[in-house]
């Protein structure tokens, strides 16, 4: 039987805006304790100015802490003609354009990236994949994060 | 840090041997503005959710999984993670993250190391994998 997958596709070319999130260094150092990080140029504001940074630098996942900040339309699936519901966090990825450090004010703007369905023994998978481009104070991209979701039909 | 002409296909990186630990999952979901309770940090509402109990939110294994290669390559190597949660982590359970070198290449004036990347369990649990991406100096 045919499958169809049926959702907003308006929603590519339509970029959701958050921010600016000011990065602090509190912030950063309690992402560090979180992950277990030592290495002083994420902690230690002496130590990241000794390698020419003006303040702490973030770890380079830093940003998946802000995505859920953007607010992201329902893209609307349905599967089948089936609307299809929830899903869960899939998979991540994080590209590292430019150092984010303390002090720094970063914007997002996130959009639909892709949509597709695998079928295997368990069934039809639907994933939905959002990317978000994190801009710093100065309009350098300093990160793209893709999130996955995946909905079982 | 490694040179980039030290680096061969194969290579082994790692292993960081880690745990997630109750406090840690809390600090996070603090910084993460995610503060619950939630299915990271609170037993009911992990069981309500099908779990056995609380697990460490994918971005903070993301984190723990990056640890591995900005202690291996430096604090600014990492350009590229690309991971796949295939089961949820628990708390307190010990964590092995290992990665191993697939590619090596000049690309646009970078030297990149491309490995996979694999979070496992005591058990074999194979909680998270994925790919990375790594830029190292040359030789002076």
């Amino acid at each position: 039987m045919a499958t169809e997958l049926d959702y907003d596709r308006s929603l590519h070319d339509k970029e959701h805006e958050a921010g600016p999130f000011e990065v602090t260094e509190s912030q950063i150092q309690a992402f560090s304790r979180g992950i277990a990080e030592t290495n002083p140029i994420y902690t230690d504001p002496a130590a990241a100015k000794a390698q020419g940074f003006k303040a702490i630098v973030a770890p380079p996942t830093f940003c998946t802490i802000m995505v859920h900040q953007v607010s992201l339309s329902d893209i609307n699936l349905k599967f089948n003609g089936v609307p299809m519901g929830g899903g869960m966090h899939a998979g991540q990825r994080v590209q590292s354009r430019a150092p984010i450090v303390a002090g720094d004010a970063l914007t997002a703007s996130s959009h639909l990236k892709d949509v597709y369905a695998k079928t295997g023994r368990s069934g039809t998978m639907v994933f939905i994949v959002w990317e978000t481009t994190f801009r710093n104070q100065h309009g350098t991209v300093v990160a793209d994060v893709q999130e996955s979701y995946v909905r079982r039909g | 840090m490694p040179y980039f002409e030290d680096v061969e296909l194969g290579d082994e990186i790692g292993p960081l041997e880690t745990e997630a630990t109750d406090d840690e999952v809390l600090e996070f979901c603090h910084v993460w503005e995610n503060r619950g309770p939630n299915r990271f940090t609170d037993q009911a509402l992990a069981q309500e959710a099908r779990l056995s109990g609380p697990i460490v939110p994918g971005i903070m294994s993301m984190g723990l999984m990056a640890r591995l290669l900005t202690d291996w390559a430096g604090a600014e190597a990492l350009k590229d993670l690309d991971l796949v949660f295939r089961q949820p982590v628990p708390h307190h359970k010990p964590l092995t993250i290992a990665a191993t070198v697939t590619d090596t290449r000049q690309e646009d004036g970078e030297n990149l190391v491309e490995c996979d990347i694999l979070m496992t369990g005591a058990e074999g649990e194979r909680y998270v994998g994925g790919k990375a991406i790594v830029a190292l100096p040359s030789k002076p």
